[in-house]
């Protein structure tokens, strides 16, 4: 309506936007890198073995890029380099995020959904209203609906990990540190699979997380991402009441 | 640590929970002891973020390790029936061609620089040392892995024939036919399954595996695995090799140290 029915919140902690951005350069740089280094073996196997004419589960020749043109399209040694370096990036910035925020209280409030949330009934509703369009229609942006909570949740504490884990899994140090996490993977081959699939599964993550936040309103979004301050449309809200 | 839990150390090959409190044990020791960090980062260090990157990636996981633990050791069923050949597969050079035709009989393996007593070993004086026969899976960095039964002499055992290391030795830098070199420190030199490997699943290596000696050091990527090796040479630095980074490898801009 008029400047006057628009209120301003602060949404992100300064924590939480510099632990962002600085994820969002080293996802990036990892992904990218990742790609670069799978090129230079783009065939993918299950169990504890597998080279070239083992059976493969994945072979990037069926999807029309022969193995020749893979190589030359990646480039593993400038990927191994990168991946490594910013893995480094993206952990120490993930601990630093968790250690700043799990001794504040807000930070719980925030991310855990409540036991109302978690009901059938609300879970069904919060889902049926995402899949409409548009999706905006909401009481409170303050908080994180109970769909963004349980997706921030995921990532953080069991995709995040397991990229960690089955990466660590692929490394020979850890045929001498622990074999076990090599076992509980199932080899080291399964381990790069499962690697590469929890990989599409966070580019998944983006994908979604990039379209909710178009749906939602980019300049707004962004903006509080940066500067923390996020504008609601009292008049908005009010409507759905 | 002490003589007695060095050796207890050693069946500890399941991760109890009282081998994890130990190993944490070591890692706050070294932390607050600023323990023997010279096995913490590799001969050169590269520029910037990405060597500061190396040595948190070396540090961390040689913290984690001790010589006393041996790499995850495969069933005999296991072993991978056709083997990948990588890399270079017969080397173009005169002398190892002239060696080969004759079945590797007047071939040696010289031992010098900084040891006690510089010899040179044929392929029987080797086969004389302490023998050990490990089933181990090859990690290639590209990403394929296979699994073979590697047997040779210990590295270790192979310097101590030459009479052990002076006090500055620092790295061994092994040579090997065709122009390859690679560099160890002496954390990876003195672990027991760290061997000089004549035999592959029973028999001779065959040709494209490294004939007729490879390199096996289990805790790195197949990179450092030197095959048709041609000479050992201790080194208290590996400036004059290559462009001096320590091996072919870091030279052309690969980790030097490849347990990751």
């Amino acid at each position: 309506m008029t400047e006057s029915a628009k209120t301003w919140v602060y949404r992100h902690t300064l924590n939480a936007r510099i632990c962002h951005w600085i994820m969002v350069v080293s996802f990036m740089y990892l992904l990218y890198s990742g790609i670069m280094i799978f090129l230079h073996f783009p065939e993918l196997y299950w169990g504890k073995v597998g080279f070239q004419g083992h059976p493969a589960i994945f072979k990037l020749e069926d999807w029309g890029i022969s193995w020749e043109e893979a190589e030359l399209l990646g480039d593993r040694r400038w990927g191994r380099n990168y991946h490594y370096m910013f893995s480094w990036v993206f952990v120490i910035n993930g601990l630093v995020y968790l250690l700043w925020n799990c001794w504040q209280k807000k930070f719980y409030s925030k991310m855990l959904p409540s036991r109302r949330e978690l009901s059938w009934n609300n879970l069904k509703s919060e889902f049926a209203r995402h899949l409409r369009f548009p999706i905006l229609k909401v009481k409170d942006v303050r908080g994180y609906n109970v769909l963004q909570k349980l997706s921030y949740l995921i990532v953080l504490f069991l995709l995040f990990p397991f990229m960690l884990a089955s990466g660590f899994a692929q490394m020979p140090a850890f045929t001498a540190i622990a074999p076990e996490l090599i076992d509980l993977f199932g080899g080291r081959q399964t381990a790069r699979t499962l690697h590469v699939i929890c990989s599409i599964l966070l580019i998944l993550f983006v994908v979604i997380h990039l379209v909710e936040m178009l749906l939602a309103g980019v300049f707004n979004q962004i903006r509080s991402m940066i500067f923390g301050t996020y504008e609601i449309s009292l008049e908005k809200s009010e409507a759905t009441e | 640590m002490t003589k007695a839990k060095r050796l207890e150390n050693k069946n500890d090959k399941v991760l109890s929970r009282r081998s994890v409190i130990k190993r944490a044990g070591v890692l706050g020791g070294f932390l607050l002891a600023g323990c023997d960090t010279q096995y913490y980062k590799p001969p050169v260090v590269r520029d910037g973020l990405m060597g500061v990157a190396d040595i948190m990636t070396m540090a961390s996981q040689r913290m984690l390790m001790s010589n006393d633990q041996l790499v995850q050791e495969h069933d005999s069923s296991e072993i991978t029936k056709n083997f990948p050949v990588w890399n270079q597969s017969n080397p173009e050079d005169e002398e190892y061609q002239r060696l080969r035709a004759e079945n590797y009989r007047d071939w040696r393996l010289p031992i010098t620089g900084l040891v006690n007593k510089p010899i040179s070993m044929s392929l029987r004086d080797l086969k004389k040392l302490p023998r050990r026969t490990q089933t181990t899976m090859h990690i290639c960095e590209q990403g394929w892995s296979a699994i073979a039964e590697w047997t040779g002499a210990p590295l270790l055992s192979v310097i101590q024939a030459a009479g052990g290391i002076k006090p500055n030795a620092k790295y061994i830098m092994i040579n090997a036919y065709g122009g390859w070199y690679e560099g160890y420190d002496m954390f990876d030199v003195t672990h027991p399954q760290t061997i000089l490997a004549y035999g592959m699943n029973g028999k001779d290596i065959p040709l494209g595996n490294g004939a007729p000696l490879r390199l096996r050091v289990e805790r790195h990527c197949g990179y450092k695995q030197l095959k048709f090796i041609k000479s050992i040479e201790v080194v208290s630095s590996v400036e004059n090799f290559g462009r001096g980074t320590g091996g072919l490898n870091s030279d052309y801009d690969f980790h030097w140290y490849a347990g990751a």
